[in-house]
């Protein structure tokens, strides 16, 4: 099936070619003029390094590993996110652990090691969604870059300390003792 | 003036000629580079766009982005020069000085101010003194010869989208070169004179004082075959059929890289200055105040300056507003729209002419 | 200023004719144009050297490589199996010619006249001078010309478009 084009008929002004030209260089030199006392916070480009865009919600970033308010790990060891995991970028050891001052000979699960190989990770979120006592949030960092593959293999420490700034939280780099049993705090 | 001459041992005259052949042509250098900036900035705002900033002199100072220039200029000199295995090396060497030359020395009949007299002697602003008897068919000659940096660049790379380009050039170059003349030719019969000197002398007064005394305003016509025909002399878009970047990759510069790709486009810039100082002097007057008969000589050099960087602006604004011809509408607009105008302009002034005015 | 100028039109010449690839031949031809139009400025006649500038440099051997170009000659044609006496007999010709030339122009009453006299610089050729000639003195011969030019490009139009 053949579509008919219909030829545009142009006015004798517009077929001078100047005046069509006129009118364009009206626009481009509206645009010029625009964009030249536009300040640089209000133009369309980011200045990147100066300027970060503020991702929209359900933006999926940098991953941190939630804590509670006493700096306990929320994680429990439970390898819900590393078998979800499509991209096969999370490596969990669990370890137990009691804590006497509480509950006498009651033991507990958090993750000894638990790290994300950020060059295998594809930001799915499928961990996030497998979580179940969502210990693991993706958030809005998109500023993931080193310069060796070591060093974009995060370990726990990391992983709980990515937003620490943005939140302005302490950066912890040992497990603290929960002050409450776990599994009476309801979530 | 005189005392810094006897302390280099040289008499005023010969001072003055060096000095203004270094004066004139390091500063259409310096404006043609500049105008590389001009190009990128505003072709940014005129897109919405930021352009280049972020270069800084000394990690320091951004100045908008013109420490650029002197970066891509590092940049330029430092990149592996390389010249491909089957070009002819040594037209591809003589290239881009073929290229450039013209478009640099096409300046040097152009009066850039009035002229002044110091000491008894009378100095012209103009690397040429007028009444040479080349007068403004110098800039002609120059400009129908810079075509062979196009052409030798484009041969010599050896390169089937390089002969395109080249040939494209010179088929326009050539076509256009004649609806141009006729235009020039018809400003040489009415100011009844070929020197630039003359035709801008002529230009001074008021028109029905309420207009400055200017060819634009006696030969629109002309203006507009001329100012369009100087697109294709340059090259630029939208008659950048020699470049041509989406459909025959860069065209006559596909294989040129550092200094010797920077020369060919300092070429085409420091044509574009030329251009635009050729349409100040022949339709705006050069270096006329309007409604000042005799201006100062600084404010006549300022007058010039702005109308030439005006117009060299005209050339980035058109560049970024109009999309570029198909190489038969070239031709079409070339030859049934150019020269048959340019025509008319010839014979309705010769007519105007015959009747007395 | 003769010399240097004489120099590069008799060089380009050679070159032109001693060079097998068809398009440097064809830029040095541009070279010897330039040679002869700084010889127009010394003569004083600097409207010839534009003009030289203009029609031949900027337009006619643009033409020519344009065309050279389109037909991709690049490898010359075998040359044909020399010919000793043929060689020997133009070149022999060539230097009888010149010698001709040399021997004409030396006896001929102008360069007398410019002996007896010294060279007067001529006055400077202008436009003005160019076009009072043409339109006055060799009003005949001009229009002839035009017409022999407009014959010419019809007859290119009739001969090249088979179907008008």
């Amino acid at each position: 099936m053949g579509v008919v084009v219909k030829k545009v008929e142009l006015s004798w002004l517009d077929r001078t070619y100047v005046w069509p030209v006129a009118k364009g260089m009206a626009i481009t030199f509206r645009h010029f003029i625009k964009q030249l006392f536009t300040p640089t916070s209000k133009r369309y480009t980011i200045q990147y390094p100066d300027m970060k865009k503020e991702m929209p919600d359900g933006y999926r970033g940098l991953h941190e590993l939630k804590r509670f308010e006493d700096g306990a790990i929320k994680c429990v060891a439970c390898f819900m996110c590393q078998e979800a995991c499509p991209a096969r970028c999370i490596s969990i050891e669990a370890e137990e652990f009691s804590d006497l001052n509480i509950t006498q000979g009651f033991e507990e699960k958090r993750p000894a090691k638990f790290s994300i190989d950020m060059l295998r990770c594809i930001y799915c979120g499928m961990c996030e969604e497998a979580c179940p006592k969502d210990a693991i949030w993706l958030r809005k960092d998109y500023e993931v870059a080193a310069y060796d593959r070591l060093s974009m293999n995060y370990g726990k420490w990391e992983l709980m300390n990515t937003y620490a700034e943005a939140d302005g939280k302490e950066r912890i780099s040992q497990d603290n003792t929960p002050s409450v049993p776990r599994r009476t705090i309801a979530l | 003036m005189d005392k810094l001459a006897s302390l280099l041992h040289m008499t005023p005259a010969i001072f003055w000629m060096v000095a203004k052949v270094v004066i004139v042509f390091s500063a259409v250098m310096l404006l043609a580079s500049v105008w590389t900036w001009v190009e990128r900035r505003g072709s940014a705002m005129i897109q919405d766009r930021i352009g280049p900033n972020r270069a800084k002199l000394f990690n320091r100072w951004p100045i908008l982005g013109l420490s650029q220039l002197l970066a891509d200029g590092i940049k330029f000199f430092f990149k592996e020069d390389l010249v491909p295995t089957d070009a002819n090396k040594k037209l591809f060497w003589l290239a881009p000085f073929l290229a450039f030359v013209p478009a640099l020395i096409g300046f040097a009949v152009i009066p850039f101010g009035k002229d002044f007299v110091s000491g008894g002697i009378t100095y012209h602003l103009s690397v040429l003194d007028p009444g040479n008897g080349m007068g403004l068919l110098y800039p002609l000659a120059i400009g129908g010869v810079a075509v062979y940096g196009v052409l030798v660049a484009a041969w010599s790379s050896n390169n089937k989208w390089s002969i395109l380009g080249g040939m494209r050039a010179s088929a326009a170059m050539v076509s256009y070169e004649i609806g141009m003349s006729l235009a020039v030719l018809t400003i040489f019969m009415t100011t009844g004179g070929y020197d630039p000197a003359e035709v801008i002398s002529a230009q001074g007064g008021a028109l029905w004082h309420v207009l400055p005394n200017w060819n634009i305003f006696h030969q629109p016509l002309g203006f507009i075959v001329f100012f369009t025909c100087m697109f294709a002399e340059t090259n630029r878009l939208p008659f950048d059929f020699a470049e041509g970047e989406s459909e025959i990759v860069a065209g006559f510069n596909t294989e040129y890289g550092s200094m010797k790709f920077s020369l060919l486009a300092l070429a085409e810039y420091s044509h574009l200055m030329t251009a635009s100082a050729l349409v100040a002097t022949l339709y705006f007057g050069g270096w006329q105040v309007p409604f000042m008969p005799d201006p100062p000589v600084m404010l006549s050099i300022l007058s010039f300056l702005v109308k030439m960087l005006f117009f060299a602006w005209v050339f980035v604004w058109i560049r970024w507003t109009v999309p570029r011809f198909r190489y038969d509408q070239l031709m079409r607009l070339g030859w049934k729209a150019m020269l048959p105008m340019s025509m008319f302009n010839l014979v309705f002034h010769a007519w105007r002419m015959s009747q007395g005015h | 200023m003769f010399m240097t100028f004489a120099l590069i039109t008799l060089l380009g010449a050679l070159g032109m004719l001693l060079q097998k690839n068809i398009i440097v031949a064809g830029l040095f031809m541009v070279a010897t144009f330039f040679g002869v139009a700084g010889l127009f400025l010394l003569l004083a006649n600097p409207v010839a050297a534009a003009l030289q500038i203009i029609v031949y440099s900027g337009a006619i051997m643009v033409l020519v490589l344009f065309v050279i170009m389109m037909l991709n000659s690049h490898e010359e044609e075998k040359a044909e199996t020399s010919r000793p006496v043929q060689r020997w007999v133009s070149v022999a010709l060539v230097l009888a010619l010149a010698f001709g030339a040399v021997k004409l122009v030396l006896s001929s009453a102008g360069v007398k006249a410019l002996d007896l006299r010294g060279a007067a610089m001529p006055q400077a050729m202008t436009l003005q001078k160019v076009g009072t000639t043409l339109f006055a003195d060799h009003l005949l011969g001009f229009e002839v010309a035009g017409l022999l030019l407009l014959a010419a490009m019809i007859g290119a139009v009739a001969l090249t478009k088979r179907n008008l």
